[in-house]
């Protein structure tokens, strides 16, 4: 196996990804896909360094949809982190085929609204949203495992196809 | 090394998930006593750039460099103290803070330099778990 979870989170590799999914899923990688953290060296080797033990890479997005497929079939599992909706539609639309995305936070900033206490969309993330739910991809809002799994399309039923 | 020479006072911020570094600082008052001039910040709902913001606002008056007190290694408290740190050098993070670290900090924050006060709280704060075990 591989892969884990796929997780839609503002601050990536963080506490609950760490310490609660880390736990329960026990990853032996972590692929942070995020442009801008991969275009700045101390950004990377800040989050290298901030999961003792697990192999953390940081890609960028054309980085990631090349390499994903062999990744998908290697030993071992990984968690794949993403900041936002739009970077796993940039996937999706390069050819990574997600079934299902985790999304674990999505935080306040000026022009989003709230769906939840962790989830907070403008009109660009519900774009991104409806987009993936239209290719058949699920979005489910779950911040840590213990918490229960709701879809996105059932909290913030404007994102619906 | 003179460990009595620092005249100043290191300043620290507590950057902590929900509620706890409001809390340690509350039980630290229970057993020190009033306490002035330590800042707390919680990383709750806020995404990693607030929290950089908020921590840099914190610091951005430290003329001398000061410690962020966060709780552990690879949360976002920790990440983001590090980010500010990158724009103001003098800072340093210390994760992990526990209650005796944090008292031992209160009776030193104004006799050591911020170095020697960072590698003291770091081995008073692993010193201080213990097991107590039952007799067998």
């Amino acid at each position: 196996m591989s892969f884990a979870l796929h997780r839609i989170d503002d601050r990536l590799i963080h506490g609950q990804v760490l310490v609660a999914w880390g736990s329960r899923l026990d990853p032996q990688r972590m692929w942070v896909v995020d442009d801008a953290v991969a275009s700045s060296p101390w950004e990377k080797q800040l989050f290298a360094d901030a999961a003792p033990g697990i192999g953390v890479q940081v890609l960028t997005v054309a980085e990631a949809i090349a390499a994903h497929a062999a990744e998908a079939v290697a030993s071992g599992s990984t968690f794949l982190l993403v900041r936002d909706l739009a970077t796993a539609r940039r996937l999706h639309d390069g050819g990574v085929r997600v079934g299902s995305w985790n999304v674990g936070g999505l935080h306040y900033a000026s022009g989003k609204t709230k769906v939840n206490e962790y989830v907070y969309l403008d009109e660009a993330d519900r774009l991104d949203a409806r987009a993936l739910l239209t290719a058949g991809v699920a979005l489910h809002v779950q911040d840590v495992p213990a918490s229960k799994a709701m879809t996105l399309g059932a909290l913030e039923p404007t994102v619906q196809p | 090394m003179d460990t009595t020479s620092s005249a100043t006072t290191v300043p620290a911020v507590m950057v902590m998930h929900a509620d706890l570094a409001s809390a340690l600082l509350r039980a630290a008052e229970k057993v020190y006593g009033p306490i002035e001039g330590v800042r707390v910040l919680s990383n709750e709902g806020l995404s990693r750039l607030q929290l950089e913001e908020a921590i840099e606002k914190e610091v951005q008056g430290w003329m001398s460099g000061g410690l962020v007190l966060t709780d552990f290694w690879g949360g976002s408290c920790h990440t983001c103290g590090a980010a500010a740190q990158r724009k103001h050098g003098e800072l340093i993070i210390l994760t992990g803070i526990n209650l005796p670290a944090l008292l031992d900090y209160l009776h030193n924050r104004d006799r050591l330099s911020l170095t020697e006060l960072a590698e003291r709280l770091q081995t008073k704060g692993r010193e201080s778990i213990r097991v107590q075990s039952s007799n067998p």
